[in-house]
């Protein structure tokens, strides 16, 4: 049932939710995912369609390595914009950061309303095709999506991300231990925002057409349920959350009209039933516990550090 | 409930070798990796487009596919459309046993753009022979390329932005553009009132239709010489509208001009009058459904509306639609979004039913079927509850009877009609 389209749906859907996993693995609660991912997709739409140095053919073919330029620049200039904006906003914590990144998605949104070439309220139409069909996007796609699991697996063991982790478990303890948690937060930050980036950059292509719609304040709230039913302790908990929940609607189309009701029922039990999220690091551990002992000699050795 | 060890005990569990539980977890994480991207790439080669249309067109009856909004905030519109598919295909079963059965198919297209990619994509896998939808022309822009890809041939019941049919040659449209209509409106207020100078606009600065139509009436005013004294701006989801108001009244304007959405429209309407404003009302294509009566109630009295439909068309298909729609919704008359919907069924219809006769739905795959369809559709001319209509080569529509109309509320203020004014006969292809 699940056909390529989708697939590449679901993909986006989950390089979102690492996006927002990022700030928050160094504790920040940070919606401003929607934004980069319309900076990035209003890069790519505007140059592929106005700059004929990229290769558009007049009928709408897209050289590859220029969709891999433009997913390159939306990231580097949704990460420039995270730099900007995060040295003034991550000062905020909690609910006063979520609030500052909902007025950045805002402030965004209008912008790319107002700005005279980015085509107002119906946005920039036909923008061409690097592949003819759905099942090309996967590839970069999957790739965008490896290099952004390897990046988090990775962080595990780097020092930032051990820093991050610290701040998320307690900030001024961090700080206390030397922590430059200020580097640390933006580093997070700029990092989600490159992602978000290439991923508007590559969404862009994918929807053929791209209005200020795309990056709303509701895609925020998508985003994060994103998180929060994936799990927020581990990078693969937004990526099964981003996987299932865009997927969801279109697996539940045969049961008709009442769908998004057991969508949102879904939504509701997920959290209320597991309430770290699908993907624990309990359960990583028991994953990756298999095979090698019984469960009795790992307690055996756990009660002796 | 178990957290992520603090640092100073992971970085000591780290030294002791492979079994600390940030190793189990690492090696965890990479398992399930592992197993994610076998389950994606098993989905990626299950899901590979096994496109049917290389595969020969079955004896059976043929699917129509409809994507239109079920859900989302342009669903007003979607109701209204699937009243008019399913009274379409009452409509087609009463004419006799057709040439070629054809049977529809609903999915929900929503009110976003990849909802309708992916409604599309469902039922260009499923085979269908050709497309109606999506509601919004926005939803078009990302939905349409796909069919056009694909070969699949697409009318619009409801896309009325510019720039449609220029997507392919597989897309056509029965809703005509607003281009066409909105100066009508202006031309009658006019008519009515030819010393009218000061003309207020208001206009959602965050919706697509809004904006375009918008800019259709400001040209009409302008080509009749009236600059607006005031444009104000306002939002998708306002319903307080007293402040554009307040400073929009202190100009005195003779004549207001509105493009807003229906839900919106009525409240602005309602809140110019309550709020002193005695002149004519001209408004868009958005407060085009009798939704609007409950919301302006006896204030909606008096609004001029230019409209592609007129319930007062005495021919016998809008006759026949029209018993049809007061025996199902009761007595009350169509709105124009279900004529359209009603005629987007109609014209793939009767295409269907003339290519069947001609023999070009023998012996074919699907996808030349669809291709022959696409030329079939293109060369007809139709009698529908629009009137007569036909397509221009790109797949515009082309209709001559344009109306303009006044709604006239019942004395409750509860209950209305649009009650027709002017009919307008237009040049065909008129852009």
């Amino acid at each position: 049932m699940i056909d390529n389209g989708l697939l590449v749906q679901m993909l986006i859907g989950a390089l979102l939710g690492l996006s927002v996993y990022l700030p928050l693995a160094a504790g920040q609660l940070s919606l401003a995912t929607p934004a980069f991912y319309a900076v990035g997709g209003t890069l790519a739409a505007l140059l592929s369609t106005r700059w004929s140095a990229l290769g558009a053919t007049a009928d709408g073919g897209f050289p590859v390595p220029s969709l891999l330029l433009e997913m390159a620049l939306g990231g580097l200039l949704a990460g420039l914009l995270a730099l900007l904006v995060g040295r003034l906003v991550l000062r905020l914590q909690g609910i006063y950061l979520a609030i500052a990144t909902i007025a950045l998605v805002e402030i965004v949104r209008v912008a790319i309303l107002n700005l005279p070439f980015t085509g107002g309220a119906v946005g920039i139409f036909a923008i061409p095709q690097p592949f003819a069909t759905a099942a090309g996007y996967l590839l970069p796609a999957l790739a965008l999506l490896a290099v952004a699991g390897w990046l988090c697996q990775r962080l595990e063991r780097m020092p930032l991300g051990r820093a991050m982790a610290a701040i998320r478990d307690d900030e001024l303890a961090a700080r206390c231990m030397g922590i430059d948690t200020t580097r640390v937060k933006l580093s997070a930050f700029v990092l989600s925002a490159v992602l978000a980036g290439s991923t508007g950059a590559l969404a862009a292509h994918f929807l053929n057409t791209w209005n200020a719609r795309q990056g709303s304040f509701d895609a925020s709230i998508t985003t994060l349920a994103f998180v929060i039913l994936g799990g927020s302790r581990t990078w693969l908990g937004p990526v099964v959350g981003g996987l299932l929940l865009t997927a969801l609607p279109e697996l539940l189309r045969p049961v008709g009209d009442v769908r998004l009701v057991l969508f949102g029922l879904v939504i509701l039990l997920g959290p209320v039933l597991a309430p770290q999220g699908l993907i624990t690091p309990a359960l990583l551990e028991r994953l990756g516990g298999w095979g090698l002992r019984s469960a009795t000699d790992r307690k055996t050795e756990e009660a002796q550090p | 409930m178990t957290s992520a060890p603090p640092p100073a005990t992971a970085l000591s569990h780290d030294r002791s070798g492979s079994s600390g539980p940030i190793e189990r977890r690492q090696r965890g994480a990479l398992r399930l990796a592992a197993l994610l991207a076998a389950g994606i790439g098993a989905l990626a080669w299950l899901g590979r487009s096994s496109d049917p249309a290389a595969k020969p067109l079955t004896s059976g009856p043929l699917t129509l596919g409809a994507a239109i909004a079920f859900t989302g905030n342009a669903n007003l519109y979607g109701q209204d459309q699937r009243m008019g598919l399913t009274l379409a295909e009452r409509w087609a079963q009463e004419a006799g046993p057709p040439a070629r059965p054809v049977v529809l198919q609903l999915e929900d297209g929503a009110s976003d753009e990849p909802s309708a990619i992916a409604a599309f994509n469902l039922l260009i896998r499923q085979g269908v022979i050709a497309l109606i939808g999506p509601t919004l022309s926005q939803q078009a822009f990302a939905a349409d390329p796909i069919a056009q890809r694909q070969g699949v041939p697409v009318v619009a019941p409801s896309n009325t932005a510019k720039g449609i049919p220029e997507i392919g040659h597989f897309i056509s449209r029965v809703s005509a553009q607003s281009s066409v209509i909105a100066p009508l409106s202006i031309a009658e207020a006019l008519r009515r009132d030819p010393a009218i100078r000061r003309v207020a606009v208001f206009y959602a600065q965050d919706d697509a239709y809004s904006t375009a139509e918008v800019a259709i009436f400001q040209k009409a005013l302008a080509a009749r010489g009236l600059t607006p004294v005031t444009v104000q701006r306002t939002q998708l989801a306002d319903n307080d509208f007293q402040t554009p108001i307040t400073s929009a009244l202190q100009l005195q304007p003779q004549l207001v001009v509105l493009s807003v959405q229906a839900v919106a429209g009525g409240n602005l309407i309602r809140q110019l009058r309550e709020l002193g404003y005695r002149g004519q009302i001209v408004v868009g294509n958005g407060l085009n459904t009798p939704n609007i009566y409950p919301i302006c109630q006896r204030w909606c009295d008096g609004i001029l509306i230019a409209q592609a439909y007129s319930p007062e068309l005495n021919t016998p298909v809008n006759r026949r639609f029209q018993q049809l729609f007061r025996q199902a919704h009761g007595d009350r008359p169509p709105p124009q979004i279900t004529a359209q919907a009603f005629a987007a069924y109609q014209v793939l219809f009767e295409a269907i039913q003339r290519l069947q006769r001609q023999g070009g739905l023998t012996d074919v795959s699907l996808g030349q079927a669809r291709a022959n369809l696409m030329a079939e559709l293109l060369s007809g001319t139709y009698d529908t509850p629009l009137g007569p209509i036909g397509f221009s080569p790109e797949g515009e529509v082309l209709q001559d009877r344009f109306y303009v109309a006044e709604v006239r509320m019942a004395p409750g203020g509860r209950d209305g009609r649009f009650a027709l004014v002017r009919e307008q006969g237009l040049q065909e292809g008129q852009p």
